[in-house]
């Protein structure tokens, strides 16, 4: 929104204005005792408010854990998550709940869209679990933006893979949360698809001040965000401001070696 | 891929489970009533067959009705050096007086001997064996509240009271004379004081040590005489047992027939969860073709499944059924005079096999089309499509309403032909015929029903939040699948509503015609003898000189001599004027019912049809001393056996033996109802085998014995509404599988678990409420179809009450329906929701 905010941004968290995401010391442990695996060993992070961060990192490296704790979608096994002033990781279910509802958007890689509900009622149905009344202003001008203006009333099934995540962004954009979560949301497109919908995050960053926290694998993605911070073994490794692919594969080959 | 695989296994075992079930469920239905019945036709044949076979030889008239044996003839048989012993049993009218000294039952309570050598032995107490004794048949004890050792008084055959001591009851079983009007056993000597009859109705004998019985009965048969019928005791046993099987037979087939209710409703909900574990492992199947399994190998392989699980549930559903049986059988013991109620359970071999054959069959039958729909989707199709977003952007079918606006009109117009079928039987084949038709029509245009049912609630279901607006979106997703879920709850729904349709119906029309032919407070009639005597005419002036009555009509009745049902009956109604005591009367078609004096007569329609009458002509009465001539004042519509109705005075003259036959007592304005009765019971004080009808009482039994056959049915056909919710959480059940990941969605978005529960609630509650109100209505169209076509003059009454408990259940059985499958739901991690597929 703020022109600073935006500007802010590019800059190391914690300098200018509070973080949106703070975590800390966070360890995520799956199963007990032998069988036990460390998803997340001890990561420590900041999302400043209008930053587009992406999480890369091999596969298992623990990225969609560290997603769904910061989401408040998983619990956490010691560490705490803040969003804003509040700390999620001592909520309960039904608080989190409504934190997700009034505080947090989703992209996920697929199935992002209930089959049954035209585009625009699935833009419109987390005001309707909030009852809450969206902008019309708002809804015109993201729905324009995303390019959907034409295809607001046919089903899920009828749209193409591009049209469904640019409707999955609009719905996560359209009830201005102070953060959105997506996970490899260009996983599934092609690169013309992909671009378009990465464009689109980035200019909610830049233009709305949305802050965004984005999990991929393809350099080219990352290379959209502000900043890529990258894990290994549930571990916050390295970071890069301002990425090009040609860094981020750079770190990312350094990094399996 | 493991998780993948272990949320399969789930997925099995819970759609083994609920499809399980359903077949166990129908299969308990047929294979219990199987073992019931079989049980209960053993438990006669051992109860008869152990009476009868103590006698070697027995002696019936050839007429059972009437005829009865010579007295001489057993002298005779006692002589025959073939015979040990011999017994006569006599049997008779002997009116038993109840503890109020009014006579009991509208039949005279029947007398019988019995002695040292007896078919019965008493249950309870001993067999009487003085002149004072006497003993009790069990239906009779249990009519008056006589106990062993109590005084009972017993009418003799000139109306004198005889006192009685009780010394034992006796166990009649299944004869079914004593199960309708009772017995008191005797002494010989004193049955035939007490009945006063002729000859035996049955001689009883034991053959000589030694004598085979064929040669004692031969022998006996030689001294028998003609008019008798000679048979060995184990050929009446099993002439009994038959006539006793033919009973449990009877019960067997009316039971069976709501157990095929059952399997049917337990099919359509198999071939739904078939449907839809076939629809989505649509793309399991189509990898397998695609990595070159043959269509037939897709085909077995879904064969294959259905009949494991049918041999399985089948086979968990005999053993329920056995249980059921017995359970059963202990129960209805009592209730079905079968004296027996620790008898051993039969089990024979067809009530297992026909149980394993039907659950199995009805598996296999239900599972083959959806295993062809399976068989025939081409590969690639089935890979490109999911399961979860199939059939929504399917147009409902062009044909599906085609084929509904032939087949419902086609069925209404049947119901319309039924009006004018010739018998009430061809009427009810007819609606019969035409609820199938309405019914494959319901099945037809189902999808497009729930269709149109969701869309006509979404507003409203929009408007009251997101749980319920999501729910009218789930249930709008897959319309067939909704509508086979739903049609389940339809079967039953229409039966049941059917059922309390005419019952409501027959029971107002009843009270009508209580209303019309018995506008009295009270009724005395004689006990029904062969003779029919007359109630005194005393009875009649006590009654007009108490103060309580208004108006005492006393009818009069004699036929023209014709014998059976072709005679002309003439009747007379004394005590008020005809136009007022004629109650029965409809409709005057000509003349007027006040013109009726002596000299004149009114008649009803159809017989001044048939003779050619009109108001004016003269009419032949035939009396036993000759023919009068009258004249035809009034032609009317009756609901009476008379054909002609006479002045009072020409009846006297006509039938000067005739006494009063029906009197009908209405109380006086403002008489308290307690002392109209005193007055009425003081009035026969004298006579106590009249029986007195009040018609508040008789309608209250009428009532109840609606009410009971009602509750029986709605508890047959309750075990289909049952398996049919079955269905409808077991579909509900596998969308919540199917719908996982849009769950885990939902929950991102910050929809709450209850809301999420919510919405299942929601869904579940609307299928049932589409299913039971589609029932409802076509129950209410074919119940009133089948009483019309059943009863003349039927007054249709929809019982309001009933239909809007139906409602409520239909809501209820949402309500459970929904309890697994939305626990599920919103107890599914999301995380690892997100993470499958
Ligand atoms: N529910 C679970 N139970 C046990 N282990 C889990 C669970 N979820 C994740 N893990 C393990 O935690 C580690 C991190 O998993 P995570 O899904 O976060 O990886 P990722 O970085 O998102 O990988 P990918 O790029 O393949 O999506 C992996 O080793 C994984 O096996
Ligand atoms: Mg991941």
């Amino acid at each position: 929104m703020s022109q600073s905010a935006a500007q802010a941004a590019p800059e190391q968290s914690g300098t200018g204005t509070p973080p949106v995401v703070a975590a800390r010391d966070l360890v995520k442990v799956y199963g007990r005792a032998d069988s036990a695996v460390r998803a997340l060993d001890g990561v420590s992070v900041e999302f400043a408010r209008g930053a587009f961060t992406a999480i890369m990192g091999p596969s298992g490296s623990g990225k969609s854990t560290l997603m769904h704790c910061l989401a408040g979608l998983d619990t956490v096994t010691s560490g705490t998550v803040h969003l804003g002033r509040t700390e999620i990781t001592g909520l309960r279910d039904k608080q989190l709940t409504l934190l997700r509802r009034d505080r947090i958007g989703f992209i996920f890689q697929s199935f992002n869209l209930l089959p049954m509900l035209t585009a625009e009622q699935n833009i419109l149905l987390p005001g309707r679990i909030a009852k809450r009344r969206h902008d019309p202003a708002r809804f015109r001008r993201i729905v324009e933006v995303v390019g959907l203006g034409d295809r607001l009333g046919h089903l899920p099934s009828a749209l193409s893979g591009g049209q469904q995540q640019r409707v999955a962004v609009a719905r996560a954009l359209l009830g201005d949360p102070e953060v959105v979560y997506a996970d490899e949301p260009t996983g599934n497109l092609d690169s013309r698809s992909g671009a378009e919908v990465l464009g689109f995050l980035r200019d909610s960053a830049r233009e709305l001040g949305q802050t965004v926290i984005m999990v991929t694998h393809d350099p080219v993605a990352a290379s959209y965000a502000d900043r890529v911070v990258f894990l290994r073994d549930g571990r916050l490794v390295d970071e890069v401001h301002g990425p090009t692919a040609e860094t981020v594969l750079d770190r990312l080959v350094n990094l399996e070696s | 891929m493991l998780r993948t695989t272990l949320a399969g296994l789930r997925l099995h075992k819970g759609r083994l489970v609920t499809t399980a079930l359903a077949i166990a469920l129908g299969v308990m239905f047929v294979t219990g009533t199987l073992v019931f019945s079989d049980t209960l036709r053993a438990s006669f044949a051992d109860q008869v067959m152990g009476s009868a076979e103590k006698m070697d030889v027995v002696v019936l008239p050839e007429d059972e009705r009437r005829g009865t044996v010579p007295r001489d003839v057993l002298a005779e048989v006692r002589d025959l050096p073939e015979i040990d012993r011999a017994a006569g049993v006599t049997a008779g009218d002997a009116p038993l007086l109840d503890k109020d000294g009014r006579a009991v039952g509208s039949v005279p309570t029947l007398g019988v001997s019995v002695g040292d050598l007896s078919r019965y032995s008493a249950a309870e107490g001993e067999l009487p064996d003085a002149p004072g004794e006497a003993a009790l048949a069990t239906v009779s004890a249990s009519a008056t509240g006589y106990k062993v050792g109590d005084t009972a008084t017993v009418l003799g055959p000139d109306g004198g009271k005889h006192e009685f001591t009780v010394t034992g009851l006796i166990d009649f079983g299944t004869a079914a004379d004593v199960s309708f009007r009772g017995a008191v056993a005797f002494t010989p000597q004193t049955a035939v004081e007490m009945t006063g009859a002729e000859g035996f109705a049955e001689i009883d004998a034991v053959a000589a040590e030694g004598v085979p019985r064929q040669q004692a009965v031969d022998a006996v048969a030689a001294v028998a005489g003609s008019g008798t019928e000679v048979l060995t005791g184990r050929e009446l046993g099993e002439r009994l047992a038959d006539q006793a099987g033919a009973q449990a037979d009877v019960l067997a087939a009316g039971l069976l027939l709501f157990a095929l209710v059952s399997v049917l409703v337990a099919a359509i909900v198999i071939h739904n969860t078939f449907a839809i574990l076939v629809a989505q492992r649509q793309r399991e199947m189509a990898l397998l073709r695609c990595v070159g399994a043959v269509r037939r190998q897709v085909f077995t392989s879904v064969v294959a499944e259905a009949l494991v699980v049918g041999l399985a549930a089948s086979a968990l559903g005999v053993l329920a059924g056995i249980g059921l049986g017995a359970a059963g059988f202990a129960l209805g013991a009592d209730a079905l005079n079968t004296g027996a109620s620790g008898a051993a359970v039969v089990l024979q071999p067809g009530a297992v096999l026909i149980g394993l054959a039907a659950g199995t069959a009805t598996t296999l039958f239900s599972a083959l089309l959806p295993a062809r729909r399976a068989m025939s989707v081409p590969p690639l199709a089935a890979l490109r499509t999911s399961a979860v977003a199939a059939g929504l952007d399917r147009r409902p079918g062009l044909l599906r309403a085609a084929a509904a606006s032939v087949l419902l009109p086609a069925s209404a117009a049947v119901v319309f032909l039924s009006r004018d079928a010739g018998s009430p039987q061809a009427g009810l084949y007819l609606v019969a015929g035409a609820g199938m038709v309405a019914f494959v029509g319901v099945v037809v245009a189902g999808p497009l029903l729930v269709r149109a049912a969701v869309a006509a609630v979404s507003p409203l279901m929009r408007a009251l939040g997101v749980s319920s607006a999501l729910a009218a979106d789930n249930a709008r997703r897959s319309p067939r699948r909704a509508a086979t879920a739903t049609i389940a709850l339809t079967v039953g729904a229409t039966l049941i509503t059917g059922y309390a349709v005419i019952n409501s119906s027959m029971m107002s029309t009843m009270n009508d015609l209580l209303d019309e032919q018995f506008p009295a407070d009270y009724q005395i009639t004689g006990q029904f003898t062969d003779e029919n005597p007359a109630i005194p005419r005393q009875v009649a002036r006590d009654l007009r000189a108490a103060p309580e009555t208004a108006q005492v009509v006393a009818q009069r009745s004699a036929t023209d001599g014709t014998p059976g049902p072709d005679a002309t009956w003439y009747s007379t109604l004394d005590g008020a004027p005809l136009e007022e005591a004629a109650s029965a009367v409809r409709q005057e078609r000509a003349g007027d019912l006040a013109d009726v004096r002596p000299g004149s007569v009114a008649v009803q329609a159809d017989y001044a049809n048939a003779e050619g009458l009109g108001v004016g002509d003269p009419v032949t009465v035939k009396t036993p001393d000759g023919e009068r001539g009258l004249e035809v004042a009034a032609v009317v519509e009756a609901a009476a056996v008379w054909s002609v109705l006479m002045a009072p005075e020409d009846f006297a003259a006509a039938f000067p033996g005739k006494g009063d036959e029906i009197i009908s007592v209405v109380g006086a304005e403002g008489a308290e109802a307690a002392k109209l009765r005193d007055a009425v019971y003081a009035a026969v004080e004298d006579h106590p085998t009249l029986q007195v009808d009040s018609v508040a009482q008789m309608r209250k039994q009428f009532e109840d014995v609606l009410g009971t056959a009602f509750l029986a049915v709605v508890a047959m056909l309750g075990l289909a509404v049952v398996i049919a919710v079955f269905g409808i959480a077991n579909t509900l059940a596998l969308s919540v599988l199917e719908r996982t990941r849009e769950s885990a969605l939902l929950r991102a978005m910050g929809l709450k678990r209850a809301q999420l529960r919510l919405m299942l609630v929601w869904e579940a509650v609307l299928l049932c409420l589409i299913g039971a109100l589609v029932g409802i209505g076509l129950g209410v169209s074919f119940g009133w179809a089948a009483a019309d076509a059943a009863f003349e003059d039927l007054i249709f009454s929809v019982p309001i009450a009933q239909i809007a408990g139906f409602v409520g259940a239909a809501v209820a059985a949402g309500l459970l329906a929904s309890v697994l499958p939305s626990r599920r739901a919103a107890r599914t991690s999301i995380t690892a929701a997100l993470a499958s597929e």
